[in-house]
């Protein structure tokens, strides 16, 4: 292509004026990767306009750069910036400006105020970090809290849905027709097809640690133990082994972790299923 | 400073590098203002808001699509154009043209007082009538090529080759003075 004519064609002109297209700019810019001489004229036209904008411009007024940096100065790095690479260039700025004293003065000022406050936001950064380290504790307990919660919520729904869905016999185990504690008191639910067995303590005295109440289904194979109660859990359900026949449900009191077979002597309920 | 260290120094955010970036730019870029916004408290303003613009934007400035200079006169140009057109529609309290606004300016403020500077008219001196005719337009008046084009019925090429020629000579009377 005809570089020259590309270059007195007007368009690298404009191209600095910022009158091209998208598609037009992508061309200067490709053009002037590849042709040094378009790139070359590039830089000269720059530095034309920047002279002549230089030569023709007056300086805004001083308040103009007060305003301007004191607009930036929450912008600015408090930390150096990077050391230019040329030391001498650098020199050079601090030279060109006639008013660096007052600078240093200021930026002095400046960077003390701006130290205090970034201790004082440090040390606010510490708090609240450790507030949020707190809150994050705390959620985590209520997070495991309510995990617990959810599982037993799971546990009583699940339940809930058996009764429901089931067909229940209630059986009614009491202990007035025997000698060990005529109040007792025990309500037991069963579903035969489904094999659910729930009993809810109503009155049952509190035992020695060395024995245990245990549940019985009296079936056509004699008592087969179905767990044991916990007399504490008052009016609560508790969910005991399968049972897919009997006549009866009993509880004796057995020795602590229960026994094969039941100790008739110190049988405390009885219930006949109806 | 070179350019890249002024570049890598703004990017960092570095006061030092802003102020020299001032120092050095603040005339010509408040003179790219000044061309299109004849108030001086009003190109003052625009001015501050531009140099703001051209700090907080300077992640944006793509090294590869042109020099820092050109880039940050283009941002004063356009900062300026902006704030002429709000200008004008607030304070006539309707959307003008870019017609409108360019005749108004014209009728407001001559060109000649703003051209009259130090070093300015000797600038100007060996333009011929048409590239002084295209300087004052295009970078007094701040026109675009193509509203000059259709404004004075002149083909978009000859803007062209003229904003060329206007600026060849700028260049050479640039390099003398």
């Amino acid at each position: 292509m005809d570089i020259q004519s590309y270059i007195s064609s007007g368009k690298l002109e404009l191209f600095l004026l910022g009158e091209l297209t998208v598609r037009e700019r992508e061309e200067v810019l490709d053009f002037a990767k590849r042709y040094p001489e378009i790139q070359q004229e590039l830089e000269d036209l720059e530095e034309t306009m920047f002279a002549f904008d230089t030569m023709t411009g007056v300086a805004p007024a001083q308040e103009v750069k007060n305003k301007i940096f004191s607009t930036l100065e929450s912008d600015f790095i408090l930390k150096q910036a990077p050391k230019p690479t040329a030391a001498r260039a650098d020199t050079k700025v601090v030279a060109m400006s006639s008013a660096w004293k007052p600078f240093a003065i200021a930026a002095s000022i400046a960077a003390i105020v701006a130290s205090g406050a970034a201790f004082y936001y440090a040390d606010k950064y510490q708090e609240r970090t450790n507030q949020f380290t707190a809150l994050l504790q705390d959620q985590s307990v209520m997070a495991g809290t309510l995990n617990q919660v959810k599982q037993e919520y799971d546990k009583v729904d699940e339940q809930l849905n058996k009764f429901v869905a089931g067909d229940y016999k209630r059986v009614q185990m009491r202990g007035e027709g025997f000698e060990m504690q005529k109040d007792a008191k025990v309500d037991l639910i069963w579903d035969p097809k489904a094999q659910n067995v729930f009993i809810a303590v109503n009155n049952l005295n509190d035992l020695s640690d060395e024995f245990d109440y245990q549940l019985w289904a009296i079936g056509d194979d004699g008592p087969v133990g179905i767990g044991l109660v916990n007399e504490g859990e008052k009016l609560t359900r508790q969910q005991m082994e399968a049972v897919a026949q009997a006549g009866a449900f009993a509880i004796t009191i057995e020795p602590k972790g229960g026994s094969k077979a039941p100790n008739l002597e110190k049988l405390v309920v009885l219930g006949e299923v109806v | 400073m070179e350019e890249v260290q002024i570049i890598a120094g703004l990017r960092a955010k570095d006061r030092k590098t802003t102020e020299y970036l001032y120092d050095k730019y603040s005339k010509a870029l408040f003179a790219v203002i000044s061309r299109i916004v004849f108030d001086k408290d009003i190109a003052e303003e625009v001015f501050h808001d531009a140099f703001v613009k051209i700090t907080k934007k300077i992640d944006r400035y793509e090294e590869s699509k042109g020099r820092l200079y050109t880039w940050m006169a283009n941002i004063c140009r356009n900062s300026a154009i902006d704030k002429l057109r709000s200008k004008e529609i607030s304070q006539a309290g309707k959307t003008n043209t870019i017609d409108d606004f360019v005749y108004g300016m014209e009728s407001q403020s001559g060109t000649q007082e703003h051209i009259d500077g130090i070093g300015v008219k000797e600038l100007l001196i060996e333009l011929n009538e048409d590239q002084k005719f295209i300087v004052e337009y295009i970078y007094f008046k701040g026109y675009t090529h193509s509203e000059v084009s259709e404004e004075f019925d002149i083909p978009l090429g000859t803007v062209k080759s003229r904003v060329r020629a206007a600026i060849q000579v700028l260049k050479k009377n640039v390099a003398r003075i």
